[in-house]
């Protein structure tokens, strides 16, 4: 074993790997400062692009992106009061009031500093959990690989949505994207209508790139987007001193904590996990007045836990297949270009690559507390680049980057439908994440069931008689079912209670 | 509380997108059960159809449709506002959508270093950039830029068009 960790690190430390890294940070760090890109977004850009690279260097390039990216997206929050990621929202409390004093570079390092401990936080739990897990998931039948990934889709199709019903229909409109095709155990065209192009099947590339980016650029076009403030001011003091931070080792603790344990839930991602783990920071913080006004630990809270959910989300992407975000669902596409399946026969099958992403993980952390500190500045001028510049890259990108996948302007089409798809659907109050995740899991799924039921000559009590499958179906069913139930429930209660107090 | 009473009167705007959305999904589903029971059916002993989980889906998503249906129907709920879509998102939509369709037609015959700074300056156009040294720039940089990453780096070749 510590032959193939030792051959794993050995992988990593190839020049073009490391050199993949700190493209990736630095890419990471401008995306996430540039606020209206998300890690999603650069994600996508990039993915094309790795279809080149081999396994290990492109897990490189997008784990640095996505470490940065988190990253990156407190310095908007901090000199601006706009986070540049969703995931830096709860950073902007405290660290807009620090700059608004004239701590401003005290701010930015403290968030660089808990970045960084965030990150090696969750590594810690990714590396030391995960082969269990895999261990233990390496006993799933058909029947519990089934339910596993039914489980996965209802929990990002039910949690944290406005609405459940749409974010099912999301997802059952992933699906029904997914028949399109050659049908995965007979070979029977589906849905095809003679176009050659389609019986392949909807490849699920194009439809990232679309369903993220040019909902992006189209809002973006319209003109909605507001104007971003400049920062004028200048920085200074970034570097923090070491006994300033062990003064805020209880709120990074607590930040990890929570952002990789929320981070391990499919759906729940990286927003939920900040403002959680503030409010649990302020609580156990003897200075709890002072958060809102200012107080490093604030600041020091939701940044380590933003970066500890990307080791959390990494945990089930790798050990089950199951991504918790959307960033790590990206992760898995790309692991999939690859010819790699995420799940307990990586660990099994490619042990070595297993420790790579490990590895990788660790040095992009390395790599973005470096870079960062040293290159902040930069990124603070970054901040002003128009988006009348950023709109045509992007849009550029998109057109050639799925050009490229196949040298053919059919997906290029199928990007742009889906584009316009995710603008409507995110109009009107549908999530995309839903459709994504369905679009990737759906032909596992369907061979999962399919298998199932031949196994039980069609007898579907096949997923309650195994127990595993039953308590992922049970979640599965209280997934969807606990916000159309609750409201009620709470009315209900609420009511007992009136009527009980007036009589 | 639940109120069971119709509620596109009291909110038109809102509820009105949900009930045409949800209508639409319904039309959809039947269409796509008829697309599932046209499809070829392989009958071999012990084994599920093609149109297996097409019909599980189509099953689930009218389902799911009705009840979106009847939600905004009869029931008051704390939704957002509506969502409005501005004639200035429309007009955006469709430039972008011509834009694209004629960059990607376009390109077979005038090829890709020829066509992206033109696509790349009214991108920027449409974006509000007025200052012509800077569109220019821009998409000469750009143009550049991918060609060079996308040729010689990631040895992709892109589209040299029909007239050179």
């Amino acid at each position: 074993m510590s032959g193939t960790v030792t051959a794993a690190l050995v992988d990593v430390l190839q020049i073009q790997n490391l050199f993949a890294s700190a493209v990736g940070v630095v890419f990471g760090l401008f995306i996430g400062s540039t606020p209206g890109l998300t890690i999603s977004l650069g994600m996508v850009l990039l993915l094309p692009i790795t279809f080149k690279l081999s396994a290990v260097t492109s897990i490189c390039l997008l784990l640095a992106l996505y470490a940065s990216g988190m990253t990156g997206g407190s310095i908007s929050a901090i000199l601006l009061n706009i986070p540049g990621t969703p995931s830096a929202s709860a950073t902007a409390i405290d660290g807009y009031e620090m700059a608004k004093k004239g701590r401003a570079g005290e701010a930015l390092g403290i968030a660089v500093a808990s970045s960084f401990f965030g990150g090696i936080f969750g590594l810690a739990c990714l590396a030391s959990i995960s082969p269990f897990i895999a261990k233990v998931a390496l006993k799933f039948g058909a029947p519990e690989l089934f339910a596993l990934v039914l489980l996965g889709i209802t929990l990002i199709c039910s949690f944290g949505q406005e609405s459940v019903i749409k974010g099912l229909i999301a997802g059952l409109l992933g699906l029904i994207i997914m028949t399109v095709g050659l049908d995965p155990m007979m070979g029977t065209p589906r849905f095809t209508f003679g176009i050659v192009d389609l019986q392949a099947g909807i490849s699920f590339l194009p439809a990232m790139i679309g369903l993220f980016a040019i909902p992006q650029i189209l809002v973006g076009i319209a003109g909605d987007v507001p104007v971003i403030p400049e920062y004028n001011s200048k920085i200074t003091g970034v570097l923090p001193k070491i006994r300033d931070l062990t003064k805020l080792i209880k709120a990074m603790l607590v930040g990890s904590s929570v952002g990789t344990g929320i981070g391990a839930i499919p759906g729940a991602g990286g927003p939920i996990a900040v403002f959680l783990s503030y409010d649990y920071a302020r609580r156990v913080s003897k200075n709890s007045s002072k958060f809102g006004n200012g107080e490093p630990e604030g600041v020091a809270a939701p940044e380590s836990a933003n970066n500890a959910v990307a080791g959390g989300a990494l945990i089930p992407m790798l050990t089950l297949g199951i991504p918790g975000d959307p960033i790590t669902a990206i992760l898995l596409a790309a692991l999939m270009i690859q010819g790699l399946v995420p799940g307990p026969l990586l660990f099994q099958q490619t042990p070595q690559f297993v420790y790579s992403v490990f590895w990788a993980f660790l040095v992009a952390n390395i790599m973005n507390l470096c870079l960062t500190f040293s290159t902040i500045k930069l990124w603070v001028r970054i901040l002003k680049v128009p988006e009348r510049i950023l709109l045509p890259i992007i849009t550029s990108l998109c057109v050639v980057g799925t050009y490229a996948l196949r040298l053919s302007f059919f997906d290029t089409g199928v990007m742009f439908c889906f584009g316009l798809l995710g603008y409507f659907m995110k109009k009107h109050g549908f999530p995309i994440v839903p459709m994504l995740l369905a679009i990737i899991l759906g032909p596992s799924l369907e061979e999962h069931l399919r298998i199932s039921l031949i196994i039980s000559q069609g007898d579907p009590t096949i997923f309650i008689t195994h127990p595993i499958s039953l308590i992922f179906v049970i979640i599965s069913i209280f997934s969807f079912t606990s916000p159309l139930i609750t409201p009620a429930m709470k009315t209900r209660l609420r009511n007992i209670l009136r009527i009980g107090a007036s009589t | 509380m639940i109120i069971l009473a119709p509620t596109i009167f009291r909110n038109p705007i809102m509820k009105k997108a949900d009930i045409i959305i949800s209508i639409v999904f319904i039309i959809f589903s039947c269409f796509y059960a008829f697309l599932t029971k046209n499809l070829p059916v392989r009958n071999l002993p012990n084994t599920l159809g093609s149109d297996f989980m097409p019909w599980l889906l189509v099953i689930c998503l009218f389902f799911l449709s009705a009840l979106l249906l009847f939600k905004s129907l009869f029931m008051v709920t704390p939704e957002k506002p509506d969502y409005k879509i501005s004639v200035k998102e429309v007009s955006g939509i469709i430039l972008l959508t011509i834009l694209v369709f004629l960059y990607v037609k376009a390109m077979i015959m005038f090829g890709f270093l020829l066509l992206t700074p033109i696509f790349v300056a009214v991108l920027m156009f449409i974006s509000g950039s007025r200052k012509w040294k800077e569109v220019v720039i821009v998409a000469v940089i750009v143009t550049f830029g991918i060609y060079f990453f996308f040729c010689n780096v990631f040895r992709v070749p892109l589209p040299g068009g029909n007239i050179f």
